[in-house]
């Protein structure tokens, strides 16, 4: 995956000259480092929910407050339930629900669903786990 | 879902089409199954999301795989549909105005090439979504503030070629572009502008380049797909002055436009204020079985017993001044007096300092928070704008205020509007909010829609941008010398696009070849 390619710019005064991929840098560098092992696969779960999911899960965000409202508070944040499965999140992100829209597979492919639902799923052992992992420490 | 093939298009060379894009961009990215179009469905549909079915989607990662599938859906008279990344949400999101049109998904091209913080701009490609720039800028505690719409999920390049707007002086999108990277019909690449100079040193800074200019162009238009964009960014102010009030009276709106309109024009008040009825509010923090069950519209006496109950007024007005304090401060002493002459409310008032959180300064802060409103009927739900453009005084503003709330009323859809203040016109944005599986709900937005289409006509008030479902009505509202402009816009497209494949009856422009299609 890119992260940094040079383009032509117009002219020589552009400050800030470089080639962000958007949204895309913090996968390249997971992905880049990802070993096959469960923990690991949480941590790139993790940082991909932030982002392609973040902007209406995480706390505040309009899924949380449409998620409370109707199955209640403490089933609000997606990050916390433990009633989820990887089949139910993945067909959902697919097809919507109530104010959800679905989520297509170029702006999410299967790849990263599988990653995130992987995430969202992980065992009650690893919860708490992945924070560590995230800021470099052992699982 | 049954699988809708273009017209003019065999199962088998639709087929070879799809082959010959995977073969520019891969299999992963060639989407065809029944689940992957119905993501890229109309995912608001008020009841009519059959009428703009796509047939496939393929998902390019670089100018150069646009401009090949560009040449293959002319070999094989293949329609796409750009979408930069589907999130015109209320006006078809990322569905074709065409059923059997491929969506053309920019999402992976998705480069920010360049940001310049001391003139103030950024070149991007489509598929940076507001919260990628916002973020950029932020993590590289770049000064330059964004403009940025209510409901922020989609494309900033998408959005200021939707003509979309924010709410920083910056606000007006459309207006902000400086210069565009274009695929045209046939697979040949421009840049507009002074980019049309390959070696220029103002892309950039310098809009018009030379000769006629072709920014405005390629916005709400199917002339070519745009792949890059250079849009100017606001510098960040030293301070911000917030005020906002409550008006208790549904006529305070007119009076509040013409108080407003000259300070607008003349700078006093340099973003476009947006004066909302409060149940946009409510709505987003409750649900309408809440408060009332009967079927209609909201009764105004329920209306009035649940902003009573809720702390609102019924209009609210959030307006925000830039710069230095002093400026701010005189500046909203004007403003104050000038509401004083009609009103005893006060405004609130909302400081912000360079080096305080973001959150409260009024600068352009991603959010989705918007959505919530499309519970306000519960179920799945939905929404669909009508959004006319009068002059910004009283006497235009309340009779289409009057005249927008007796349709809902008699239609029975709950009245939901805003008028945005630009210096030269209103912008009067009408939701309809609804549960998109009550087919009766949706039956009355639909023909809600078109009364108010046709009692704006009649008024001289045009659509500053329309969901697909009314592409072809609010063209031909646009009648002067028996529709001269479609005829014009129609030469033109025939011109670029002899075979007629890139999205066909974008705001009622067809092609030679499909122009049966109109509505």
């Amino acid at each position: 995956m890119r992260a940094t390619m040079k383009a032509p710019l117009p002219g020589c005064m552009a400050k800030f000259a470089l080639i962000v991929a958007a949204g895309a840098c913090f996968v390249a560098a997971a992905m880049a480092g990802s070993r096959d092992d469960s923990a690991q696969k949480i941590v790139d779960g993790k940082k991909l929910f932030h982002a392609r999911c973040g902007y209406c899960h995480l706390a505040g965000g309009t899924g949380t407050i449409m998620l409370g409202r109707r199955l209640g508070k403490d089933r609000s944040l997606l990050e916390e339930r433990t009633d989820l499965n990887v089949e139910y999140i993945k067909k959902i992100t697919r097809v919507g629900i109530n104010g959800m829209p679905p989520h297509n597979r170029i702006e999410l492919p299967d790849s990263e669903l599988d990653l995130i639902a992987t995430y969202l799923t992980r065992p009650a052992s690893a919860r708490g786990a992945d924070t560590a992992a995230a800021k470099g420490g052992t699982p | 879902m049954q699988m809708v093939l273009p017209p003019r298009v065999s199962e088998r060379q639709f087929q070879k089409a799809l082959d010959a894009f995977a073969g520019v961009v891969g299999k992963q990215w060639v989407l065809a199954t029944d689940e992957d179009r119905g993501t890229f469905m109309d995912i608001y549909a008020a009841g009519d999301a059959d009428q703009h079915v796509p047939s496939a989607a393929v998902g390019p990662q670089s100018v150069e795989e646009v401009q090949a599938i560009v040449r293959i859906a002319n070999e094989y008279k293949v329609p796409l549909w750009p979408i930069s990344r589907g999130k015109n949400l209320g006006y078809g999101a990322a569905a074709p105005r065409m059923s059997g049109t491929v969506v053309l998904d920019l999402g992976r091209v998705n480069r920010i090439l360049d940001v310049n913080e001391r003139f103030g701009y950024c070149l991007i490609e489509p598929g940076v979504g507001f919260f990628d720039l916002f973020n950029y800028l932020q993590e590289n505690k770049i000064k330059l503030w964004m403009s940025i719409p209510a409901n922020a999920w989609g494309s900033v390049a998408g959005n200021a070629l939707e003509r979309g707007y924010g709410y920083t002086p910056y606000g007006d999108n459309t207006r902000n572009i400086c210069g565009l990277e274009v695929v045209l019909p046939t697979g040949d690449l421009v840049r507009t502008g002074n980019g049309a100079m390959a070696n220029s040193a103002t892309w950039q800074l310098f809009k018009w380049g030379y000769g006629p200019g072709w920014d405005q162009l390629f916005c709400q238009s199917n002339f070519g797909i745009v792949t890059k964009m250079g849009m100017w960014l606001m510098p960040e102010p030293e301070a911000t002055l917030g005020l906002n009030i409550q008006l208790p009276n549904p006529d305070d709106v007119g009076w509040a436009v013409d108080e407003l309109s000259p300070l607008r024009l003349n700078g006093v008040i340099q973003q476009s204020p947006s004066i909302g009825n409060s149940l946009r509010f409510v709505a987003s923090a409750t649900q309408r079985s809440q408060w009332y069950n009967g079927d209609g519209a909201l009764p105004d006496d329920v209306l009035a017993d649940i902003l009573k109950k809720a702390g609102y007024g019924w209009w609210t007005i959030n307006l925000r001044l830039y710069g230095y304090d002093e400026v701010n401060e005189a500046h909203a002493r004007i403003i104050k007096d000038a509401f004083a002459r009609h009103t005893k409310q006060e405004f609130q008032v909302v400081k912000w300092h360079r080096g305080e959180p973001i959150e409260n300064s009024g600068a352009g802060v991603p959010s989705t928070l918007a959505l919530q409103m499309i519970n306000w009927r519960g179920g799945r739900g939905g929404h669909l704008g009508f959004s006319p453009v009068l002059p910004p005084t009283s006497e235009h503003v309340l009779k289409q205020f009057h005249s927008t709330k007796k349709r809902y009323e008699e239609i029975g859809v709950d009245y939901y509007g805003s008028f945005t203040l630009m210096e030269r016109s209103v912008t009067n944005v009408n939701l309809m909010v609804y549960d998109r599986d009550d087919a009766a709900l949706t039956a009355k937005v639909r023909a809600l829609f078109k009364a108010l289409v046709a009692d704006a006509a009649k008024k001289g008030y045009s659509e500053y941008r329309t969901h697909l479902s009314y592409m072809d009505d609010v063209a031909l509202t646009f009648d002067f010398n028996k529709h001269a402009l479609l005829r014009l816009n129609e030469a033109v497209k025939d011109a670029l696009d002899p075979n007629g494949i890139l999205a066909p009856g974008k705001q009622g422009v067809w092609p030679r070849a499909l122009r049966t299609e109109r509505a």
